[in-house]
């Protein structure tokens, strides 16, 4: 209920349109009741007095009043459409600026077919429950009330029935509502199990098709959709029972109405037209909970969603950010790690451990180590990707927390490990780097990348389109193209994370060199696992197993770091002193 | 032969779509065929047979029931209360109460298997649905987002829903309320129930017009629905790249724009398809009042009287709600054919790559490997592979190497038959791939792809993909061997520990570790190793690859890698250069060449 309330803020802004459609659904019901007064008149003084002008007069006024009525109920669609849809689309709109902020940790709290179920499905049903309101909801209370009233004053024998039977009434619905309500919860849990399923076997369809594994999968999708399938079959169940029970009830009334007709309640039977006009009432009370059942239902699936569509509104970023922070142009003299630890789950295993080292501007840092020591991690750890579980990094001697956020991230150009572009233009692709970026600027970039070579052989150059997952390029060209869309960045900080494992060797040469050259005042973090990546770096890091194993040049760390000179024994020729000579 | 209309342009479609210029936008809507799809959607549900049945059985009775209930407390009225016969009305309203709790139970029922019926119908088409997307070629995901083909699972599906359950239900409750209205109508005054009659035309007319454009407008909706579910789920998928790069702002304008147009066309379908209600409405209105006017006359001219004007009044009312009734039940099934449409049209798709008629099982391949004049692209102007001819021996390692572009992981592609060749042949064992069963040809070949994608599950769930009834002892058996053993012990919960396709608890080394011991795990005849090892620390490397060598002494493999070392001892190496094989050789001969390859060479180790 809460959640609704909240969401409710969402109509504010139509207000308006919230007002006028039920007050001109008012109006058409108005106005369908005037249609047997005014049959009334044709009879009753028409007829009686044989006067047929009147007759043609007031069989003009009922069409005057359909008209009246088409045209309110017309309006009436137009504005509850209006405000639902517009309602709607704002929600959508604020959830998804909300997950567009949403940390790494965030999303996979929440997890992607969860979110795509809260932007669609969720909210179309919440759209759709606020339109039925709009449009039918004020008839059916309305008339509830209106019949009651008039039971309490024509037949008021009779209404402690009424007493009886409303309290029943009123029971049931909201029995069912809570009842249903929870399963439809779990419905729509349903829907984000289904679409993570779903997910998974379209992006992994290589691994499904390469291991032919597609009775497998479709036995998976049927155990989600089987249980999905049962979980709706007793939601809307439930809701089944509302109907027929509530016009049990009523009947139940009916029947009872009649045998007040013999039995004697202090010394007296009820009257025979009373009990008439008590029927007709007790009808008019089912039609409007007819015609509200829909909008019952409607807004019991509605609830459980606006639940959900307000716990991913109120997610809180993991990210946080201070109050007073500081814009950072970039690094001028150093980033330091103080004593950096990190796990990413609470009681998880540390990936990182008492980490220091300082970076002074300009300098390249190469980090090798083996599979799963943290190498990534450390990376993700300068844009704030994870905040450090303790110690400090520090840029120019600033706290990264104090930093404003967008500007700590706009100073750092980061290639990951698996290259992730978007569907769409490479110019589209590399304009994520730069958004202002010129033709210069991005075949600059894709020059230092070695990706100008290819996107060269496209024949829309930069407009060349890309698939999802960029399915259209090679391992190694996706890689450049995310190299070249950090590149063209011009950053103060480049991390590239295993940037070149597609890369051939040649290309790799280009990029090496377009480091040296062009990004000499850029502090640069290369995560290899290639020695031959980082040999020329300032400082190489080696790490293992979270911690740092070594730290040095690479001459250094050959004469001092037994893992460094393992991991080169694994990369050199045997003895190793051929290639040695070709170096120098 | 609307179907086939339907397949024979699906098919030009595909053809001629090119595949991969990325998202290629379709013509806004497209003519549709909506009688086809409700006879298909008819089809599914017709499945669903004996609860249909047993659901207008219901229906009939608890009509009928409900028509009792009315002509009872007349009864009552007249013949016990009047006359205060107190036992008597006692005994008759405890049948009265009966009729109603039987009438009451029969709604519920029925209410409760169309609930069953629609469901279940809806279910078994989204597993069809499955299946058929299961069949498709990678082509087709290429042209596809994958959060659009999502789209047709839930959002275009669900909204069958509604129009399923309510359709029996409503139409047979209306045929009989009409048909039993228009007898009575009829007995008491034809000139009246004509009269009653006039504005039906004008109903269906209207309905017709209205629907006509729902439709439309309701296809336009989901198509945009679909298009959203596109964007966000691309959008959350590199949900870190657009923070690494701050384009927070950026991909909320994207958004925004298909969510303005989602906006309009939502609009657009509910605000139409709402004026089928007021527009009706407002004809029975006037139809009620053209009754009373020209009977009103007809009294006039003592043809008629007062009461059968009352009658037709009342009649008129029980006449028009359930046509009203049925042109909402129309609307809802105008948008459950929009949904529908979409589901059917990724049904029609035809698969690119099928089994021929007479295609070979295979037990095992012995491994040989023969590529004749194979040319490919993956569209008709661009060819990216060229005039590839080259033969590989049982049990030979073959490693292909070339600069990135050159074509290597696309061989690979085709000798999994992802894709056919666009000329030439590919030979296994001296006979062309095409003659195998696709099934069986994929089976017998063990693959560890660029990308490592692994499944939400465990650790050893992940791995026995690979083969599905090995047991654990095997899995694990498989996981020494790509080294990955050592670092699954040291997780949480080492083989049970769960992981997400997206989660970040393993490193991308460490899902390459899987997805070599979920390969090994297949013991196919034939290996492909597609850069396996390429986020891998070397050391590791060394000693995956001793594992490995011991497990493709029998099979013939094919390694593709750019740290060279990798593959100085491969029986051949493959070098290939903008989709041309350009040299070929040993190691030993290819470097005394002093071609291409040495030149990578060279550069390579220049440590």
């Amino acid at each position: 209920m809460k959640s609704i309330q909240n969401l409710l803020a969402y109509t504010k802004p139509y207000k308006f349109f919230m007002m006028l459609a039920p007050l001109l659904m008012a109006l058409e019901v108005t106005m369908d009741l005037l249609q047997p007064f005014m049959m009334q008149k044709i009879i009753d003084s028409g007829i009686a007095n044989n006067d047929m002008s009147y007759v043609m007069k007031i069989g003009l006024l009922m069409a005057g009043a359909a008209v009246v009525g088409l045209a309110c109920g017309a309006g009436c669609t137009i504005y509850s459409t209006r405000a639902s849809v517009n309602t709607a689309t704002d929600i959508r709109r604020d959830v998804y600026k909300q997950i567009g902020q949403f940390s790494n940790e965030n999303y996979h709290e929440v997890g992607t077919g969860k979110l795509l179920t809260i932007v669609t499905s969720d909210i179309s049903l919440l759209q759709s429950a606020i339109m039925m309101t709009l449009r039918s909801f004020v008839r059916g209370p309305l008339l509830f009330i209106g019949s009651s009233v008039i039971v309490f004053f024509q037949a008021p024998e009779l209404f402690p029935i009424l007493l009886v039977l409303i309290p029943i009434l009123l029971f049931f619905i909201i029995f069912l509502s809570r009842k249903a309500g929870g399963w439809f919860r779990k419905v729509q849990d349903g829907i984000d199990q289904l679409n993570t399923k779903l997910q998974e076997s379209i992006t992994g369809i290589r691994v499904v098709k390469a291991f032919v594994r597609r009775d497998y999968e479709v036995s998976l999708f049927q155990q989600v959709n089987h249980s999905l399938m049962k979980t709706t079959i007793t939601a809307e169940q439930i809701i089944t029972v509302m109907m027929p029970a509530s016009m049990f009830v009523i009947n139940a009334g009916v029947v009872i109405s009649l045998l007040m007709g013999v039995i004697e309640v202090n010394g007296d039977t009820v009257q025979v037209g009373v009990i008439l006009a008590f029927i007709n009432y007790l009808n008019i009370i089912l039609m409007a909970l007819t015609s509200s059942s829909m909008v019952i239902m409607q807004l019991m699936r509605a609830f459980p969603s606006a639940g959900r569509i307000q716990q991913v509104l109120e997610t809180e970023n993991h990210i946080q950010t201070m109050e007073h922070q500081e814009s950072t142009s970039g690094v001028k003299k150093s980033i330091e790690f103080r004593d950096v630890s990190f796990s990413y789950s609470q009681n998880g295993e540390q990936v990182l451990k008492n980490i220091s080292f300082t970076a002074l501007k300009g300098e390249k840092i190469g980090i090798i180590g083996p599979t799963g020591s943290g190498k990534t991690t450390l990376g993700k750890l300068l844009p704030r990707l994870y905040d450090a579980d303790q110690g400090d990094i520090l840029f120019d001697g600033i706290h990264i927390k104090n930093l404003k956020l967008d500007s700590l991230r706009a100073s750092i150009g980061y290639v990951t490990q698996k290259p992730i572009l978007f569907s769409g233009s490479i110019e589209r692709n590399l304009h994520f780097g730069n958004p202002s970026a010129g033709d210069k600027e991005l075949a600059e970039a894709s020059r230092q990348a070695c990706a100008a070579e290819f996107i060269e052989r496209f024949e829309n150059r930069f407009g060349h389109r890309l698939t999802q997952g960029a399915s259209n390029l090679s391992g190694g060209q996706k890689q450049r193209l995310a190299l070249a869309r950090a590149f063209v960045r011009k950053p103060s900080i480049l991390v590239l994370d295993d940037a070149s494992s597609a890369l051939d060797a040649g290309s790799e040469a280009i990029v090496l060199e377009a480091l040296k050259s062009d990004f000499k005042e850029t502090t640069t973090f290369v995560i290899a696992s290639k020695i031959s990546s980082i040999i020329d770096a300032d400082r190489i890091l080696v790490m293992d197993d979270g911690k740092i194993a070594g730290c040095g040049t690479h001459s250094e760390l050959l004469e001092s770091c037994p893992l460094y000179q393992e991991i080169y024994s694994t990369q050199v020729k045997k003895g190793g002193a051929a290639v040695d000579s070709a170096s120098k | 032969m609307t179907q086939q209309a339907n397949s024979v342009a699906k098919m030009q479609q595909s053809t001629g779509g090119g595949g991969l210029k990325g998202r290629i936008t379709e013509p806004a809507v497209k003519t549709k065929d909506p009688k086809g799809t409700s006879r298909r959607v008819w089809n599914y549900m017709e499945k669903q047979k004996v609860g249909l049945l047993l659901s207008i059985v219901l229906v009939i009775f608890s009509s009928l029931l409900s028509l009792l209930g009315p002509y009872y407390i007349g009864v009552i009225i007249d013949h016990y209360i009047i006359p205060k016969n107190v036992s008597g009305t006692i005994k008759m309203a405890g049948l009265l109460f009966g009729i109603y709790g039987a009438a009451s139970l029969f709604i519920w029922l029925q209410a409760f298997i169309m609930v069953n019926v629609s469901l279940k119908t809806i279910g078994t088409l989204r597993e069809d649905l499955f299946e058929k997307l299961q069949t498709l070629s990678l082509r087709f995901f290429d042209r596809h987002k994958h959060g659009d083909l999502m789209s047709r699972f839930t959002n275009d599906i669900d909204s069958l829903h509604q129009a399923l359950s309510q359709s029996v239900i409503q139409i047979i409750s209306a045929i009989l309320t009409v048909t039993g209205v228009a007898i009575a109508m009829f007995s008491l005054n034809w000139v009246l129930a004509i009269v009653s009659f006039a504005t039906i035309p004008f109903m269906i007319f209207a309905t017709r017009k209205i629907v006509g454009v729902s439709r439309k407008n309701f296809s336009s909706r989901q198509k945009d629905l679909g298009e959203l579910n596109g964007f966000i789920e691309e959008s959350i998928s590199g949900g870190e790249v657009v923070t690494l790069f701050g384009r927070e702002k950026e991909m909320f304008a994207e958004f925004d724009v298909i969510n303005e147009r989602l906006r309009h066309s939502a609009m657009r379908a509910d605000m139409f398809s709402g004026y089928l209600g007021p527009v009706n409405n407002f004809l029975s209105n006037i139809g009620l009042g053209l009754v009373v006017v020209i009977g009103a006359v007809l009294v006039l001219k003592d043809i008629t009287t007062v009461g059968i004007i009352a009658s037709f009044v009342t009649y008129s009312r029980q006449f028009s709600r359930p046509i009203n009734q049925l042109s909402t039940l129309f609307n809802s099934i105008q948008a459950a054919l929009a949904g529908a449409e979409r589901v059917f049209e990724t049904m029609d798709e035809v698969p690119d790559l099928q089994d021929k008629k007479d295609a070979a099982a295979v037990g095992k391949f012995r491994g040989d490997v023969e590529f004749i004049d194979v040319h490919f692209g993956y569209s008709e102007e661009k060819r990216v592979l060229k005039n590839l001819h080259f033969k590989a021996k049982a049990g030979e390692m073959i490693a292909l190497v070339g600069p990135t572009g050159s074509g290597k992981t696309t061989m690979i592609n085709l000798l999994m038959r992802f894709y056919n060749v666009s000329s030439g042949k590919i030979l296994i064992d001296g006979k062309d791939l095409q003659d195998y069963k696709i099934k069986d040809l994929r089976q017998r070949i063990g693959i560890v792809l660029q990308d490592p994608y692994l499944f939400s599950g465990t650790v050893m769930e992940n791995i026995r993909y690979g083969r599905l009834n090995a047991t654990d002892e095997e899995v694990i058996e498989a996981a020494k061997t790509a080294s990955a053993h050592g670092f699954i012990k040291h997780l949480p919960d080492q083989y049970h520990t769960m992981i997400t396709s997206t989660g970040a608890n393993l490193s991308q080394g460490q899902k390459q570790l899987l997805s070599i011991a979920r390969a090994i795990l297949a013991d196919a005849d034939i290996l492909i190793l597609d850069e396996a090892t390429a986020n891998i620390d070397t050391r590791t490397e060394v000693e995956i690859q001793k594992g490995l060598r011991n497990l493709t002494k029998e099979k013939t493999s094919f390694v593709i890698a750019h740290r060279l070392k990798t593959i100085e001892e491969a029986d051949r190496i493959l070098v290939m250069k903008n989709g041309e094989l350009i040299e070929q050789g040993s190691h030993n001969e290819l470097l005394s060449r002093r071609g291409f390859y040495y030149g990578l060479y060279a550069k390579q180790l220049r440590i």
